[in-house]
């Protein structure tokens, strides 16, 4: 039984009781206490560990809303406009043109075996780049080959090249959604949602979700969100087929896993009938790094993919309304069917009429089976108004506000699919704070990158990638933004009487830090190192780039 | 062209009655193998004596037709369909209640194993004006039926005033309407005639009826659309000589509104223009 004290520069707590320490013990992977060390000497026996003396130790970041896919992304190479940082902890530098991505793809090419198999990539955002849209003829030199296939960052859209195209017999006369043409008629090699799917499906041979959910991307992810200082980090919509959960389970078992877990169960990819007693019986699988007890339900589309469910007055540029995955009815029952039998429900809602749909739904259930602190969480609620907010505190709802948004999209939000005024109000920190409602803050990866300092940046400077401020009002003090990526999420989660905080009892999860987030401008935040973690009082420091 | 596997989606709004048509079609098929995706098994009224295999997601049934869930993904639960051994005559997919099922129907497009056949919604009477009007779920009821090959009807005995509800739907689709209870439509009229060209079971209780023509000159172009087009042929099928394109075959494919003429091979000299249409009475004597 031994005890571990660690002395750092200074340590945030997250205790109100205690909000700043100098020295914290660890025993059993859990935390003896924080204080000074006079404090802590009444416990006996310790040693004394000062290898943290220079660094700012914050309870381990949670990440309420990520996916795994993030691990298995890596298998493929990364083409996005910004940097990305890979689970080994190498910087993949953003490419600015067109011309960059083409140029990367050909040098990859060279390094593939000459067999044919198919060249996928991933994270392509053309949104930031002037000119034309990418088309077959510039894929057709990184090959004719082989398929060559460019997920866009979004996941819903790909560009194909020509052997591809040809493999699917898309053509001129091809008539189905999703296949973008240009002026004179010809597909251009853009594909969208269900034909990107299907293309994506036969080129590569398997559905895309298998490949990216397996033993090794859930190392992947663990390890990359290890890097960003994440401690406990959600799978936030899985069927969890027996593949991944082995998966899952085999990875988790692991001590030198560096997070802890939490898949949420695709809650309407099989009937609740099923899904309830399938959900228990993974529950049985559960251990310290790994805790199925989410269940995940989606309502809309996206904003950015013209996909959302808005109420009036709709899409800034006219766009028709989005659609839904689950329609007002199914939502009414499946949440009913999850409520009422004790179970928390993530709902996915990115327009205001998912959102309302997603409240009156949970507003029903508690009508039907009243239940205190179930904590039913929105996840984005990216529009929700302030009446929105007021009802959300008054059912006992949470939320999970997508603030990476703010500055990935924020630019196409002000100026096409919201227009000012609903853009400088989106991703409401400001407003959840003020009525009371828990919420956290995310970054949806790998639809964004997993890195909460940025993701808190994000929440309390509001920039978007052209540098404007989207809503003053909305913004949120360095402080609260730390909140919410760790005590903040962890209440979503229902684990804040376990970890968030750095606690009596809690369990010994930190972020390392090289500078006090407190301390640095605000507008620095995102650029404060992550030495590293601890889980379970295990030290995990992040490899240097 | 004929290896290719015809793909229906079923749509239709929650409760309209898409569950009671696929049972319909599982309780009254005779003679193919039709594979049924749905999303549910627990709403289907399977006859316990009739299944022949339960393996998880799938049920095989005496009569050799499977049913499958659907799951997460409805690409990857068609592809694998596609890769299974047993020879499967006709898909039918059931949307989801929300979904546009012609999007899915794009499916039976894009893989070269499939050919598209119809999608067929299925709207109950006495509901779907009010859902029509609804705010949240209007939008996503009147896209379901502008996708429509065909409409059934459903539940015309619960429906206050038909003939306001038969106006009302032709202002927003073109499909023909049959019009049933309990979703009781011939099933030869949503699914085709089976690939011999013969019909199934005799539906003595209602006009439908196929119609078989030939002949031996080209056919105009014009003419005959002009009577596919006609409100009473519901389906047809066919090879043609047009008198526009004499050294090709094409292929006429009909389902309620949705034509489809494509190119079939070069025309051979001893074979005759064929079609065969279902609908409610004769319209075509000679072209």
């Amino acid at each position: 039984m031994s005890t571990i004290v660690y002395a750092a520069r200074r340590i945030v707590t997250m205790n109100p009781g205690q909000p700043f320490a100098t020295h914290v013990a660890v025993r059993e992977g859990r935390i003896l206490g924080a204080g000074s060390l006079e404090s802590l000497k009444g416990w006996g026996k310790f040693d004394l560990d000062e290898r943290f003396k220079d660094k700012v130790i914050l309870p381990g970041f949670v990440e309420g809303h990520s996916h795994a896919y993030e691990g298995g992304v890596w298998k493929f190479p990364y083409v996005g406009y910004f940097d990305r940082t890979s689970p080994d902890g190498k910087r993949s530098a953003g490419l600015k043109s067109l011309d960059e991505v083409v140029a990367a793809l050909q040098a990859y090419e060279k390094t593939l075996p000459r067999d044919g198999s198919t060249l996928l990539a991933w994270g392509f955002d053309p949104i930031y780049f002037t000119g034309r849209r990418m088309n077959v003829a510039d894929l057709d030199k990184v090959s004719t080959e082989r398929p060559v296939l460019v997920l866009h960052s979004n996941f819903h859209v790909l560009n194909a090249n020509t052997p591809v195209m040809a493999k699917a017999r898309i053509t001129r006369e091809t008539n189905v959604h999703g296949i973008v043409k240009d002026a004179r008629g010809e597909p251009t090699g853009e594909l969208a949602e269900f034909s990107a799917k299907y293309l994506a499906y036969r080129a590569a041979g398997i559905e895309l979700a298998d490949l990216l959910s397996d033993e090794a991307a859930t190392w992947g992810f663990a390890k990359v969100a290890q890097l960003a200082g994440v401690t406990t980090a959600t799978d936030l919509h899985n069927p969890l087929p027996g593949g991944t959960v082995d998966g899952y389970v085999k990875a988790s078992s692991s001590d030198a896993f560096p997070i802890r877990l939490l898949p949420a169960f695709a809650g309407a990819s099989v009937p609740t009938s099923e899904a309830i007693p399938r959900l228990r019986e993974l529950m049985k699988k559960n251990n310290e790094r790994l805790r199925f007890q989410l269940v995940k339900l989606v309502t809309d589309g996206s904003i950015q993919g013209l996909s959302a469910r808005m109420r009036w007055p709709g899409y800034y540029d006219g766009t028709p309304n989005g659609v839904w995955n689950t329609g007002p009815d199914e939502l009414d029952k499946m949440v009913l069917d999850y409520h009422r039998e004790g179970f928390q429900v993530h709902i996915h809602t990115n327009g205001d009429e998912a959102s309302e749909v997603a409240i009156e739904a949970v507003e029903k259930a508690l009508v039907a089976a009243p239940r205190w602190d179930h904590r039913h969480t929105l996840q984005h609620a990216q529009m929700a108004d302030a009446g929105q907010f007021r009802r959300m505190k008054a059912l006992g709802m949470c939320a999970n506000l997508f603030a990476n948004h703010l500055f990935y999209w924020g630019d196409i939000h002000y100026a096409k699919t919201l227009g000012p005024e609903r853009a400088e109000r989106m991703d409401a920190c400001g407003t959840a704070l003020a009525t009371g409602v828990p919420f956290a803050i995310h970054c949806d990866a790998p639809v964004t990158p997993i890195g909460p300092l940025f993701t808190a940046w994000c929440a309390v400077n509001r920039l978007t990638a052209s540098g404007r401020t989207l809503g003053e009002a909305e913004k949120i003090s360095v402080a609260d933004a730390l909140r919410a990526i760790t005590l903040g999420a962890a209440y979503t989660l229902k684990l804040d009487e376990e970890l968030g905080s750095i606690d009596v009892g809690k369990r010994a999860d930190f972020a390392i830090l090289d500078d006090d987030p407190l301390a640095v401008p605000s507008v620095k935040l995102k650029d404060v190192g992550v030495w590293g973690t601890m889980l379970g009082g295990r030290i995990f420091e992040a490899p240097k780039a | 062209m004929s290896a290719q596997i015809p793909f229906t989606v079923i749509g239709g709004f929650l409760g309209a009655g898409k569950t009671t048509l696929l049972n319909r079609l599982l309780a009254g098929v005779e003679g193919r193998r039709f594979a049924v995706l749905v999303n549910d098994f627990g709403a289907l009224d399977i006859d316990g004596k009739l299944i022949a295999r339960h393996g998880g997601d799938t049920i095989a049934l005496a009569n050799g037709c499977v049913c499958c869930t659907i799951g997460d993904s409805l690409v990857e639960t068609v592809l694998k369909l596609l890769e299974r051994p047993e020879t499967i005559d006709h898909i039918v997919v059931e949307a989801s209640g929300v979904a546009d099922p012609g999007r899915i129907a794009d499916l039976g497009v894009l893989d070269e194993r499939l050919s598209r056949d119809g999608v067929v919604v299925v709207a109950d009477a006495d509901q779907v004006r009010a859902r029509a009007a609804d705010k949240r779920v209007g939008d996503t009821v009147l896209r379901q039926l502008q996708a429509a090959d065909l409409i059934v009807l459903n539940k015309v005995d619960l429906a206050d005033d038909l003939a306001v509800m038969r106006c009302w739907l032709s202002t927003h689709s073109q499909a023909p309407v049959l019009e049933a209870q309990h979703c009781a439509v011939p099933l030869d009229l949503l699914f085709g005639l089976d690939r011999r060209g013969a019909s199934g079971k005799p539906t003595p209780a209602n006009s439908f009826r196929s119609w078989s023509y030939s002949w031996p000159e080209p056919v105009d172009r014009a003419a005959l659309l002009e009577v596919l087009h006609d409100a009473t042929v519901l389906r047809g099928k066919g090879i043609v000589r047009f008198r526009d394109s004499p050294d090709r075959r094409s292929i006429v494919h009909q389902v309620g509104k949705r034509i489809d003429i494509t190119d079939g091979g070069p025309w051979s000299d001893t074979e005759e223009s064929q079609l065969v249409l279902l609908g409610v009475r004769p319209v075509l004597g000679s072209l």
